[in-house]
């Protein structure tokens, strides 16, 4: 069993083993490498040695081999600003220019960013086609890059981010001002009252604010309330307005609709626990907690002013 | 067979195998049950249930060692240890040491998934164990080889048979690899930071993973199957010549190629087409163990009839094959641009993992088992079931990661009449949903048929049982007799 010398042979015309056996009957053919298979590894390297000089290859020294691969894409002249070809030897990021460039539909894509780049919002709004531009722009930005916090309709969360389908808008709902808000972000802030009113106080505004809204009737203590609101005490009037209608200046909230961003007030039933959520949020304040990131060189500028057109077109129009 | 088969079981150390047997199969049930939960996890999100330790960032790490290590670790154990006695005709070396392999691997793979699920983790991809458990590793492997090469060294055959090359690779190969890839600055008992920075760390990770593909789930494999293909085909290895060439082109080749997972990256142009070029050398080399396994069979080709066994190891073979086509395809840089970052990469790897992997581990644990156990096999009909749940597994899981994946790699580079980008990520998502309701169903035929075998195996281990209790019940009475 150690070692079987004599070469057995397995069925007719078949290959002689090796004439080792292991473990019993555990034994090799001899048969030859098949050609097939030969060939197809030589098949291998002759693909490899013309991909090494395609491509970039071998390091020599201090440098390697560049390959033989060039890509040409369009670059902007700086001298005389306009656009010109430009051919380079193969490299990752020149394959990316020159991918853009040859990207499906590439040239009305161009022509129509400078077309739209021309134009006021305005002029963007009046005109179907920029407007179906901005759009097809719009669907993937917003999807990309809004939809995470806002929702793939803009439709938001009730407290935490603005609903961008209504017509409430704490920073202010033309193009020109959503436009900005993309731009720089926003940082919305309310002071807390907790320390400055005292707890009756607290809750003679709140009483004040539900009437805004037509939650409840005015009473003695909304009367109290609106002293402190519209005076000197509270002060909410300063960014709140007298008419309590918001501040798109200060990103503040209108008070007299039923629409609510910062609390989920619809989704109380009993008064008492509304008038809670909203005492909570005058004693506390809102700092630090909702911020609108900026898109100022994180997306091309063209990006960020069809976003707005976009954004503007979801449904808030003002 | 019949010559060996008689020889006394006291000749060789099987304690040590049935062991390693019985925890690959109980750590692959478990992993493979992971992998289904996480699938499932994929397809319906709600199923973390906000918990950290079954968020799918956690499990998945736990799934992958479970099944690489814990099922394949442990089955190359069994094997390696099984093949390398009757290979060489001599009994395991140094047996306390092989026992203390046994005790630290499985510990090893139980305390690692243990921390990753509290959220102890190297961040590094099949490597994610922290740093004591690094040390710890190193440890039982180095043990592992020892007990490994001195039982070639006793060998009383004079020449070393194929299948232990193969093992002796990989045993080399992945002490290089976990070593390298490992080397950190510990802060803490469970943090460290990688020696390496940069896209030098991205490429030494997967110098590392590749490897561990081509040494672990390869060349290891293919020493497995050089032992149970020819064994359970009763018929000689079909070439020689091919095992040879074939073995040496296969280990230089592949650690090359690891650059090949980081193409469209950080990584220098001239390091990604090196890492193309030599993933597109290893094709045939790779295929040198196919043929020289499915050849094997030629002439016994009505086996795959009438032998369930033939059937798991000839597909897995033919998985094989498929799946080493597969890859070099997907490591050119224009096809990968495509398939990079999608299911596609994840389809790749399965049909490898469970069509390669598991089914040669499976085919030849059901050759163990009646030599472990010394009885037959409690059921065959079981073992025609489980090959196919496990086929029909295979197929779903990888036809829905080719749709999620291709489907997803083209809507990302849809554009619409402006020249805009047609999707967004989300729809992306969104589309992948359906087939990934497919994956965990072919997932769960899977785990079921890996039910069924752990169901065979207890069978048999009982019906063993019995059978010996009947032959001292009879002895003892005969004795008693007399």
């Amino acid at each position: 069993m150690s070692e079987n010398t004599q070469n057995k042979q397995q069925g007719p015309g078949a290959v002689q083993t090796t004439g080792h056996a292991w473990d019993g009957d555990l034994q090799e053919y001899n048969n030859p490498l098949p050609r097939w298979w030969l060939w197809c590894f030589y098949g291998t390297v002759v693909f490899s040695v013309i991909y090494w000089f395609i491509y970039p290859s071998w390091p020599v020294g201090q440098t390697w081999l560049k390959g033989f691969g060039t890509v040409s894409y369009t670059v902007v002249d700086k001298a005389t600003g306009k656009e010109k070809p430009q051919e380079y030897r193969w490299n990752t990021r020149s394959l990316l220019l020159e991918d853009l460039d040859n990207a499906a539909n590439n040239a009305q894509r161009k022509a129509m960013l400078a077309k739209v780049r021309a134009a006021s919002f305005d002029e963007i709004v009046k005109d179907p086609k920029m407007m179906e531009f901005a759009r097809s722009v719009g669907k993937g930005l917003f999807g990309d890059n809004c939809a995470a916090c806002h929702g793939r309709g803009g439709e938001g969360v009730v407290g935490l981010y603005p609903n961008l389908t209504d017509d409430d808008w704490l920073w202010g709902g033309s193009m020109a001002q959503i436009h900005q808000t993309l731009l720089q972000g926003r940082n919305g802030f309310m002071p807390a009252f907790g320390q400055v009113l005292k707890p009756e106080q607290v809750d003679d505004v709140a009483e004040y604010v539900l009437t805004l809204s037509a939650e409840t009737r005015p009473s003695d203590a909304s009367e109290r309330g609106k002293e402190i609101f519209q005076g000197q005490v509270g002060g909410c009037y300063y960014c709140h307005g007298a008419d309590a209608k918001g501040l798109a200046s200060q990103g503040s909230a209108n008070l007299t609709d039923k629409i609510w961003t910062v609390i989920n007030l619809p989704a109380q039933k009993a008064l008492q626990d509304k008038k809670n959520l909203l005492k909570t949020l005058v004693a506390n304040g809102v700092s630090n907690t909702r911020i609108m990131p900026f898109w100022k060189g994180r997306l091309q500028d063209d990006d960020i002013k069809l976003l707005a057109v976009y954004v503007h077109q979801l449904g808030g129009t003002k | 067979m019949a010559q060996s088969s008689a020889l006394p079981v006291e000749q060789y150390n099987f304690d040590i195998v049935r062991k390693f047997m019985i925890v690959a199969m109980v750590y692959g049930v478990l992993g493979m049950s992971v992998g289904l939960y996480i699938a499932c996890e994929l397809a319906w999100p709600f199923l973390n249930f906000d918990i950290p330790a079954l968020t799918f960032g956690r499990l998945r790490p736990v799934h992958t060692s479970l099944v690489v290590f814990g099922f394949g670790g442990s089955a190359l154990f069994a094997t390696a240890y099984y093949i390398v006695q009757r290979t060489c005709q001599a009994r395991l070396a140094f047996p306390w040491l092989a026992e203390f392999t046994f005790w630290g691997w499985t510990a090893g793979v139980a305390l690692g998934v243990i921390t990753y699920m509290a959220g102890f983790s190297q961040g590094r991809e099949y490597a994610e164990f922290e740093w004591p458990l690094d040390i710890a590793i190193t440890l039982v492997w180095v043990c592992y080889i020892v007990v490994y090469v001195e039982t070639v060294r006793r060998r009383s055959q004079p020449h070393i048979y194929v299948a232990n090359w193969f093992f002796m690779a990989f045993l080399l190969a992945v002490a290089l690899l976990h070593i390298f890839n490992n080397l950190a600055v510990p802060v803490s008992l469970t943090k460290s930071y990688s020696l390496f920075a940069g896209v030098q760390d991205a490429m030494t990770q997967w110098w590392y993973g590749h490897n561990a593909v081509g040494f672990f789930l390869t060349a290891a494999f293919l020493g497995m199957m050089y032992y149970f293909v020819p064994k359970q085909a009763g018929r000689p290895v079909y070439s020689y010549r091919l095992s040879i060439i074939h073995f040496w082109a296969l280990i230089f080749l592949y650690m090359w190629a690891g650059g090949h997972h980081l193409h469209w990256t950080a990584l220098p142009d001239w390091v990604s087409t090196l890492a193309a070029t030599f993933s597109i050398l290893l094709l045939m080399p790779s295929w040198g163990g196919m043929i020289n396994g499915i050849m094997t069979l030629s002439g016994a080709w009505d086996k795959l009839r009438s032998d369930p066994i033939m059937l798991f190891l000839i597909t897995s073979l033919s998985f094989y094959g498929m799946s080493t086509f597969e890859g070099p395809l997907m490591s050119l840089k224009s096809v990968n641009a495509l398939s990079h970052y999608t299911d596609w990469t994840i389809g790749h790897v399965h049909s490898g993992a469970l069509g390669w992997v598991a089914l040669v581990s499976f085919g030849s644990f059901y050759h163990l088992i009646p030599r472990l156990y010394q009885t037959k096999l409690y059921s065959k009909t079981l073992v025609y079931v489980h090959f196919w749940l496990a086929t029909i597994g295979i197929v779903l899981y990888i036809t829905s990661m080719w749709v999620a994946g291709i489907g997803q790699g083209l809507m990302l580079r849809g554009f619409d009449d402006y020249g805009n980008l047609a999707y967004t990520f989300i729809e992306t998502v969104e589309f992948m949903h359906t087939p990934y309701v497919w994956r965990a169903l072919g997932g769960a035929f899977f785990v079921v048929g890996a039910l069924v075998m752990a169901y065979n195996m207890v069978m048999t281990a009982r019906a063993s049982r019995s059978e010996q209790a009947a032959l001292e019940a009879k002895l003892a009475a005969k004795l008693a007799k007399a």
